[in-house]
């Protein structure tokens, strides 16, 4: 039983980086049509900007005040630069270009700075775990756990009493009728990249805070775990793809910890092919609404 | 320039060069073709290898060259694809190349090493440490690095020297060097009268260990030491979590995780003990190695496989020398005879050894965030796993 | 140009092309202030396209739209909703997921001061009683009469100087239909400017003011909307004569 409940903090925790990661996705996504697969590497140029912070001797508070305001304006520069001028285009054409750009940060990251990972030294109290209740939790976990609940909150507030927040998620179900609405669309298509920024930043300070280390390459599973979450939640839909990161996390952990060891070589597949039978039961996936359809 | 390091290397070199022949007024180069992932995934081992691989080649340049011919070296780009890996490995042999380097992984040192098996043109892969990978290609591939049953032989006999009777091991199959060197380590272990009480699985990049460490905290036997080929971004979230779950059984991991990430991950790794191809003790031929390096690029070296890189230079370098001759068989003949070749890492041997050298695997310990020597090991080779 | 009051809206030789395809070719239009102007046409005459163009959803190839006198052509559609014209567009399409409240709140957002947004929304909430019913109530699940109140109404938070209205009748019950132009002669009451496109004909000329026939993307008909009514000409136009 108690590892039962030990597997499911594990879940949570786990659960709230995929729930924030897939959320800025399903963000842009929902504004835009675009599925930015350069949004994992704004999690590694947060690293990045951490690891410069910690070597300039600033401390840990505020690398990770750096990391994420740096994945934030990566993110509106990302749009401003990079996307803008193929907003009209079709979504091939977008797609295309979210790779390009993620290419062109890999290559960046390779030659200029290292193809080698960079270590990020994380505070030793960082590493402990606390007793909760008998329940050894860790405390990156439980900073994890926190994070994602805090952060899931204020924005739900800002989606639902701001101006700004409303717009956005009408943005998400017509966007040119917005428009109509005399809002803006450059500001509600940076706000979306905005947030998506930030959310992958606090993704990045917790998946970094794991890793201990920051490589080119490392966005990519966490955005093909994001992507597959957002899916499953519910294309276009944000909370589904919270829910859509928790449910992936909570199959993950589940199956990881109790697969019979003949089985474990199939986790993987395990996985997918579960996400796959909720797809087929719910196409729309499991927020996903028929309105967003339309 | 520092002079003092540039001498002690070109020493180094120098004994390379003494068998070979004096140089020949005019001639044409000698070129050697590097098909690596440049870019890509493996970049991270065939960047630094080729940094290694382009000291080696000016110490030899600087040296009079092999036969007294300069070396040339012509890099091509894979991009880490299989696929890219044959098509650029072909360019290469039409080149002229006499011998070439191919990637650090198995799969695209296979494709490239096919190309060059046909054209026979020996070739070596610069840091796959499949003690397989030269048969599966044929008789002009050869292995360059500490090979995974070494390794795992090594660790195996350190445990059991500790005293360890009971280990877990966590192996992902993503590669087969996660792969096959923890189950080298437990096949070993196991004949030498330990127990493999649990193997665990994880995925490269899963980050998430949470749920592995909770059933080995669960785990009845509990295990006496844990060993794990796993590598970062892996190996730190994975000892994290275990430490913060309060499991402090020793871990052993091996040269994958040779990089400063592990050193900075402060009390969590204490302890930790690794193998890799060489410690750098004062006087030895790497720490020369480590000066000319941070000379030539001018940033401390930070990966083992540059080293590794330098070594297999000096050794296509011996064996050309040693064959005489720049022909393909010759080449191949009398690399596969070589012995004792100094290298910056020590010493490298593939006379007997199919392909596969017999090099040496030091044993390192992380203690308060440095590197502490434990020992140079060569194991029987009867304990040696056969791969 | 010199005749009768000041064009409030002015639309010469309006192009709008998809590709291919000619969808508008120099249509145009006047609206005077206070005025219905009814555009009618037979289905993919080019109505909503004469909208959505000088909306600056769709680009438009060539013309000129002043409104009040200025050109906006080729601005952004928030721009254009920031000068006092806005659309409601064909099919309703409230935002499905968010509360009645919110669809109107948004449809506000143009109005700076809060007072401002909150007098129009009780003078809304007036006219319109079923949606303060409704008020926390997601848009989506509306009858189809009450999303189309809900489209009008969220238009008319920006207290337009004019508004477009494509097709409200598209879909409904005749019994709702005739509500829902009620309300429009309503809104002309409390001095709104209106220009309709509609496929329903007497009921459009009957509120109307003045009425334009658009046939393959030219204007086939203009006049006031009592001679259109009597003349029978309507419905010769609406078969195009290209
Ligand atoms: N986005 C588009 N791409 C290509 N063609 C279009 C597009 N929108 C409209 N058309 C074409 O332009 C022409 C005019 O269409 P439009 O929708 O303006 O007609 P309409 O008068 O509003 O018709 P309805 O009464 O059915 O709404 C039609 O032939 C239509 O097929
Ligand atoms: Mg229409």
């Amino acid at each position: 039983m108690e590892i039962l409940i030990q597997q499911f903090v594990n879940a949570l925790s786990l659960g709230g980086t995929y729930a924030l990661l897939a959320l800025g996705l399903a963000m842009v996504f929902s504004v835009l049509g675009l599925i930015n697969f350069a949004h994992g590497d704004l999690m590694t140029l947060t690293g990045y900007a951490m690891f410069f912070a910690i070597g300039a001797g600033l401390g840990m508070p505020l690398a990770v005040v750096l990391g994420i305001a740096c994945a934030t304006l990566a993110a509106v520069a990302m749009e401003r630069v990079a996307f803008r001028p193929v907003r009209d285009a079709n979504t091939a054409t977008m797609l295309l270009t979210s790779l390009a750009v993620s290419t062109i940060l890999h290559m960046l990251f390779q030659n200029l700075i290292s193809a080698r990972p960079r270590a990020i030294p994380v505070p030793s109290w960082m590493i402990g775990a606390v007793d909760v209740g008998g329940l050894a939790i860790g405390v990156i976990q439980l900073m994890s756990i926190t994070a994602t609940a805090l952060l899931l909150i204020a924005l739900s507030i800002f989606l639902r009493r701001s101006t700004l927040g409303i717009a956005m998620r009408a943005a998400a179900l017509d966007f040119p009728v917005t428009r109509l609405m005399g809002i803006n669309a450059n500001a509600v298509v940076a706000t979306a990249f905005g947030l998506s920024g930030l959310l992958a930043g606090v993704a990045g300070v917790l998946w970094l805070a794991q890793r201990g280390s920051v490589d080119p390459l490392m966005g990519f599973l966490p955005v093909l775990k994001a992507f597959i979450a957002v899916v499953l939640g519910g294309l276009g839909s944000l909370a589904g793809a919270v829910v859509g990161g928790f449910v992936l996390a909570f199959i993950e952990v589940f199956l990881r910890a109790f697969l019979p060891d003949g089985w474990l070589p199939f986790r993987e597949s395990i996985t997918l092919t579960l996400v796959i039978v909720l797809l087929l039961v719910r196409p729309e996936g499991l927020i996903g609404q028929r309105e967003n359809v339309r | 320039m520092n002079q003092v390091s540039t001498t002690r290397i070109a020493a180094v070199a120098a004994g390379l060069m003494v068998a070979g022949g004096t140089a020949q007024g005019d001639s044409h180069g000698i070129t050697i073709g590097y098909a690596g992932g440049f870019t890509g995934y493996l970049a991270p081992y065939d960047q630094p290898s080729l940094n290694g691989v382009q000291l080696a080649l000016d110490q030899i340049n600087a040296a009079g060259g092999i036969m007294g011919m300069t070396v040339e070296l012509i890099v091509k780009d894979t991009r880490s694809d299989t696929a890219q890996a044959s098509v650029v490995a072909q360019e290469l042999v039409d080149d002229g190349v006499v011998a070439m380097i191919v990637s650090c992984d198995v799969d695209p040192a296979v494709a490239s090493g096919v190309m060059a098996q046909v054209a026979e043109i020996p070739s070596a892969s610069s840091c796959a440490s499949t003690p397989t990978l030269p048969a599966a290609v044929g008789p002009y591939m050869f292995s360059n690095y500490t090979a995974d049953n070494l390794q795992g032989a090594v660790l195996a006999e350190y445990a059991r020297g500790q005293g360890y009777e009971n280990a877990y091991i966590l192996l992902s199959r993503d590669t087969p060097y996660t792969e096959k060197l923890p189950e080298y380590f437990g096949e070993a272990f196991e004949a030498m009268g330990g127990t493999v009480v649990a193997v665990g699985e994880y995925t490269m990049g899963q980050q998430d260990f949470s749920a592995e460490v909770t059933n080995i905290g669960g785990l009845d036997p509990s295990p006496d030491v844990i060993q794990t080929s796993a590598y970062e971004p892996d190996f730190p979230a994975f000892i994290k979590q275990l430490r913060a779950a309060g499991i402090d059984t020793p871990v052993l991991g091996s040269d994958g995780i040779d990089s400063p990430t592990t050193f900075s991950l402060g009390d969590v790794a204490e302890g930790v003990v690794f193998s890799n191809a060489g410690f750098a003790s004062p006087g030895s031929a790497l720490e020369a190695f480590e000066m000319a390096f941070e000379e030539k690029y001018g940033t401390p070296n930070d990966t083992v496989f540059t080293a590794t890189g330098y070594d297999l230079m000096m050794v296509i370098a011996a064996a050309i020398e040693a064959a005489g001759s720049t022909d393909g068989p010759a080449i191949r003949d009398a690399w596969d005879n070589l012995e004792n070749v100094q290298v910056a890492t020590g010493s490298i041997t593939y006379k007997d050894q199919n392909r596969v050298p017999v090099r040496v695997v030091a044993l390192n310990q992380v203690s308060g965030g440095e590197r502490v020597h434990v020992g140079d090991f060569s194991p029987d080779p009867s304990m040696i796993p056969a791969p | 140009m010199n005749n009768g009051p000041e064009h409030l809206l002015d639309v010469a030789g309006l192009e709008v092309r998809y590709g291919a395809i000619e969808a508008i070719r120099g249509a145009g239009l006047e609206v005077c202030k206070g005025e219905i102007v009814a555009l009618l046409g037979a289905n993919g005459a080019g109505k909503s396209s004469f909208l959505n163009a000088i909306m600056g959803l769709v680009p438009l190839t060539s013309g000129r739209v002043l409104l009040d006198g200025e050109d906006i052509a080729g601005e952004a559609p928030e721009a254009i909703v920031r000068r006092g014209m806005t659309l409601c567009p064909e099919g309703r399409r409230v935002f499905a997921n968010l509360t009645v409240r919110e669809n109107l709140a948004i449809g506000g957002a143009t109005r700076r001061r809060a007072g401002d947004a909150a007098t129009i929304l009780t003078g809304m909430l007036d006219r319109f009683p079923v949606l303060a019913e409704r008020h926390d109530q997601m848009a989506g699940t509306l009858s189809g009469g009450e999303q189309q109140m809900l489209a009008i109404a969220r238009a008319m938070m920006s207290a337009p100087r004019i508004v477009l209205l494509d097709e409200p009748s598209l879909g409904l019950a005749p019994r709702i239909v005739d509500t829902i132009f009620e309300m429009i002669a309503a809104l002309q009451h409390h001095g709104a400017t209106i220009l309709l496109v509609e496929q329903n004909v007497d009921l459009a000329l009957d509120i109307a003011d003045r009425g334009y026939v658009l046939a393959s993307g030219r204007v086939a008909l203009a006049g006031p909307a009592s001679e259109l009514l009597a003349s029978g000409d309507v419905e010769r136009a609406y078969m195009g004569r290209d």
